[in-house]
């Protein structure tokens, strides 16, 4: 197990040279097209570390690469109060509630999301209670002191490669269903590289000097929507648990 | 259920603090900024007041996107008289509605050509169950409703499509204007299925597939799921848009019906859509149980 471990963790290592060897095709003002709908496989959506499964949450591999061992480095009583957030997550995550799932988390919930381009804004629409993410590409800077569900989200091109930096986070979101948490001190580096026709690589470089020891990074693979009559529909949520209530009375 | 009330609370007030508003807001600007604390309080009076509008203002031609659509895009906000209350013209106050117009143009008299069972479904709806409202509830408005949002739109124009992100709810409509069929009948959605097409300098959506979940305003007037809406959309000049909508239903009612409105360019060129997060704390339920007479207390689902 220890070997595979360590296979794998080359094999992401090695990912983003692999990276540089593709050129993806150009938008109309000579930016990497990154447009289409696109969804990741995998199961972080659960728990971004290695999991077994439980009732009604599939097992999986951990996303994060950095650190190699896997896990998120969170300060002591941090750990202690992801423990306590697993616990309680049925009533505690937010996102049972349909609020909006913050950054990075709305990037692999299991819903497909839709880029678009202009030459000032990257936009990604989730198919999750139609939320969005607006991406300004105009060099403009974070707003002052304020912030928001979805955070704000500053990006530049480089190279390949669209880095975004995101700012602003309201700190009750969470990181997963398994009570992975965060501060307000939460500040997000993403970077998204179409590395393959159809597979975007999507990173982000995780920093809350509150809660964790060092930064961290996750990385993961989006799969475009290849089917000819992809697009998105709807998931209101917000609609299904009302519809629920009614009926548990 | 009580942790659940008491956490509730908390981000209520977390997120009131931060960027919540309350959804009308009696007399409200939509002047907001980045680092702004403004809050709504709760609906004071009877009478709701008007939403922003831009000024009019004369602009220049309109230009052309890379791909060759007429180029709207940038932050607008609706004239449609009072049909953020009530689409049809309403001379009378109703509970939390004061007197106004709509934005019904055809028929002449202003109304729904409602068939008698519609009209009293709408009726039983404004009169004793408003606290069905669906914006109340944060549900996703329909089509034409999302055309006259309150706080107003975005509009972006990618390759291919033509976006309206709405600040309310947070929220986007994707219209693709690529020629593609609507999606299968069997799929019922809260925005419904939009397919554009640029009509020399006119944009034309057909929209189909709504769920009839949601209503035109604020005051009973339901949608179905038969409802086909054709909207078409021109661009004036740089600084205005003329919007017109033809709702049919044979089902509902006793002719197609028209609605007019203009859309003006909001004139802060540093505009940008702050987040109305409206699930992440809600409150707008207390708008029918305080004041108002309404049952929502009693009667009304969620309500806290």
């Amino acid at each position: 197990m220890r070997f595979h471990n360590a296979v794998i963790c080359s094999l992401m290592v090695v990912a983003p040279l692999v990276a540089q060897t593709y050129r993806a095709p150009r938008t109309a003002e000579g930016k990497p097209d990154l447009q289409g709908i696109w969804q990741v496989m995998n199961t972080a959506a659960v728990n971004l570390e290695d999991h077994i499964a439980i009732l009604d949450m599939p097992a999986g591999r951990s996303v994060i690469v950095d650190p190699p061992d896997g896990k998120i480095p969170y300060r002591p009583e941090a750990a202690q109060q992801q423990k306590e957030n697993f616990k309680n997550r049925a009533k505690a995550d937010l996102l049972n509630q349909c609020y909006i799932p913050g950054v990075p988390r709305v990037m692999y919930l299991p819903f497909p999301l839709q880029i678009v381009q202009t030459p000032k804004y990257v936009l990604v629409a989730s198919e999750f209670a139609h939320t969005l993410r607006m991406i300004y590409m105009d060099g403009s800077k974070h707003p002052g002191d304020v912030d928001f569900w979805i955070g704000d989200s500053r990006g530049h091109w480089e190279g390949e490669t669209l880095v975004v930096d995101v700012a602003n986070l309201n700190p009750e979101t969470w990181f997963d269903r398994s009570g992975n948490f965060h501060s307000d001190a939460l500040h997000i580096v993403e970077r998204f590289t179409r590395t393959e026709p159809d597979l975007l690589t999507y990173e982000a470089r995780i920093e809350d000097s509150k809660t964790f020891t060092r930064p961290w990074t996750i990385r993961m693979l989006l799969y475009r929507h290849r089917e000819p009559n992809a697009k998105l529909l709807e998931y209101e949520c917000n609609v299904y648990l009302e519809d629920a209530a009614k009926e548990s009375r | 259920m009580k942790n659940l009330k008491s956490l509730n609370l908390v981000i209520a007030s977390i997120t009131a603090a931060a960027l919540m508003t309350f959804a009308p807001i009696p007399g409200a600007g939509q002047e907001k900024q980045k680092g702004g604390k403004g809050k709504g309080g709760p609906p004071g009076g009877e009478q709701y007041g008007p939403y922003y509008a831009a000024p009019v203002t004369a602009g220049q031609p309109v230009g052309k996107t890379p791909d060759g659509q007429p180029d709207m895009q940038g932050f607008w906000t609706p004239r449609f008289n009072q049909a953020i209350f009530e689409i049809q013209d309403h001379p009378k106050a109703q509970p939390g509605i004061g007197p106004g117009k709509g934005a019904i143009v055809d028929p002449a008299d202003g109304r729904i050509p409602y068939k008698p069972e519609a009209a009293a479904k709408a009726n039983d709806l404004l009169t004793k169950q408003i606290y069905l409202e669906p914006e109340a509830h944060c549900f996703v408005s329909g089509v034409p409703h999302a055309a006259y949002q309150q706080f107003g739109y975005q509009i972006v124009q990618p390759a291919g499509y033509v976006l309206f992100l709405t600040e309310y709810a947070h929220t986007y409509r994707a219209i693709p204007t690529d020629g593609r069929p609507h999606i299968s009948s069997n799929i019922k959605l809260f925005r419904g299925d939009s397919v554009g097409k640029w009509e020399g300098g006119t944009l034309v959506i057909d929209t189909t597939n709504q769920n009839g979940k949601t209503w035109f305003d604020m005051a009973g007037n339901f949608t179905t799921q038969a409802i086909h809406v054709v909207e078409r959309i021109t661009p004036v000049d740089t600084n205005n848009i003329s919007y017109e909508a033809v709702v049919d239903d044979a089902t509902t009612y006793t002719q197609p019906w028209k609605i007019a409105g203009q859309i003006g360019r909001h004139p802060d060129k540093n505009m940008e859509l702050m987040e109305f997060a409206c699930v992440e704390g809600n409150q707008d339920l207390i708008h029918y149980t305080e004041g108002v007479g309404g049952k929502a207390k009693e009667k009304g689902p969620l309500t806290r």
